[in-house]
């Protein structure tokens, strides 16, 4: 458990945490924003994307073992870099609260709909609280092991799915549609940018990474956007766009005319799975994200002390940031899109273009 | 939840006293968080239906 994290096990996390978006929000937001031809919109998410990896790339190569806070301390002081921290830690306390909600109400939605939401919550915060006693490592590890089948079963749906694709839910589209897919790509743009979660935990890398280990990170980034490309499709050539934007979880609902050469169906519930196990890693990254930024902020030793609190704190919280699904939706396309892309996107280009401006003084030091 | 969250609190500071205790720093941040977390969920147990800040920024924003 004491040895460095890998850039497999970073970047399997990365895609495990982002599968719960893209089979829950990403399709319909979409098919909201983008209509028929929504299913475009991962495609240009690339140019914001690509960028994006480039510069943890480039932070990463340039500060070996160190993390954001350390990048930030060394790039524009103490009180500055708590400052951005403390943003963060807002930032991750109500993404968490947020995030807690849309396992609560996809638990809801799809198998159990009379149980109470704090029910689901107490049993993940249980579950979190486990995983982040045995360390971050396991989380890692965790995704690493499930990743795989996971990934198996989705291509498995896919060619189940591929005879009952309804081309003319997909096509025609014309040069007319591009600027709505073009906006409606800041969707998979703010959950792509989950990436930078990297930078929180880069001084559990080895101080030497190869070039064959940063190449995995494009390979993440690439295979996020094109797992996003395969699950819009999927919903918007089986439930239709103009049904899939009034949905909720449209890909639980596209699943559900899935079967297996008529011999298997009902898929929706490994589909719910997938949701919470993706759920379950995001809450956890995030846990661990949130203690690192107080610990950083307070200049504590160690954090064991800080989960209960925090678990009670993020429980209530959830109550009073949003409660029904029309409030999640609400607050998810207006608030979390937005911070997402302040905090994903334009923190870490700053921080990007100041170590550009000043590598010459930062190589020497290093 | 809120008296099980409260015993769970205890259990905690008992099994990190020495922690606690030896640094103030710590001691500190537990018991405000500790309390943030419990009056949270005191506003709760007495006003459980208070609008969300979701609600009151869809009131406001549209």
């Amino acid at each position: 458990m004491n040895k460095p994290l890998t850039m497999r096990q970073v970047i399997f996390m990365y895609l495990f945490l982002s599968l719960s978006p893209i089979l829950r929000q990403i399709p319909s937001a979409l098919a909201n924003e983008g209509g028929r031809s929504g299913y475009l919109s991962p495609v240009w998410s690339l140019i914001a994307l690509l960028p994006l990896t480039a510069i943890v790339i480039f932070l990463i190569r340039l500060y070996p073992g160190l993390n954001i806070y350390e990048i930030m301390d060394n790039l524009v002081g103490k009180v500055f870099a708590k400052c951005i921290i403390f943003l963060y830690l807002l930032w991750v306390i109500l993404y968490l609260a947020s995030k807690m909600n849309a396992f609560a109400l996809t638990l809801q939605f799809t198998l159990m709909p009379k149980t109470r939401s704090d029910f689901f919550m107490t049993i993940m915060l249980v579950l979190v609280y486990y995983a982040l006693l045995k360390g971050s490592k396991t989380i890692f590890r965790f995704s690493e092991l499930a990743l795989g089948p996971v990934m198996v079963l989705i291509g498995i749906l896919f060619v189940c799915a591929l005879g009952i694709l309804r081309t003319d839910y997909l096509l025609p589209v014309s040069t007319f549609n591009l600027p709505s897919t073009i906006k409606a790509s800041k969707n998979v743009v703010a959950v792509g940018g989950n990436i930078i979660i990297v930078l929180f935990f880069a001084d559990k890398f080895a101080i030497s990474i190869s070039k064959k280990n940063m190449r995995k990170f494009w390979f993440g980034a690439i295979l996020f956007v094109g797992l996003s490309f395969v699950i819009t499709i999927f919903t918007f050539g089986i439930t239709g766009p103009s049904l899939a934007a009034n949905l909720p979880f449209p890909f639980y609902i596209t699943v559900k005319s899935i079967s297996f050469f008529n011999i298997f169906e009902r898929f929706e519930v490994l589909v719910t799975m997938i949701c919470i196990l993706s759920d379950f890693i995001g809450i956890s990254i995030m846990f661990s994200i949130m203690t690192k930024c107080i610990q950083w902020l307070f200049g504590i030793t160690d954090r064991g002390f800080l989960f209960i609190p925090l678990a009670i704190i993020i429980f209530y919280l959830t109550y009073f940031v949003s409660t029904t699904q029309f409030e999640y939706r609400f607050l998810y396309k207006n608030i979390i899109l937005n911070l997402n892309l302040i905090f994903q996107y334009i923190i870490p280009f700053l921080l990007g273009l100041m170590c550009l401006l000043k590598r010459k003084h930062i190589k020497k030091q290093y | 939840m809120i008296y099980v969250f409260g015993i769970l609190l205890i259990i905690s500071f008992i099994r990190q006293k020495d922690q606690l205790l030896k640094i103030k720093k710590n001691l500190i941040l537990f018991m405000v968080l500790s309390l943030g977390g419990i009056g949270l969920g005191i506003v709760h147990m007495v006003s459980p239906h208070i609008p969300t800040i979701a609600f009151v920024l869809e009131k406001y924003l549209k």
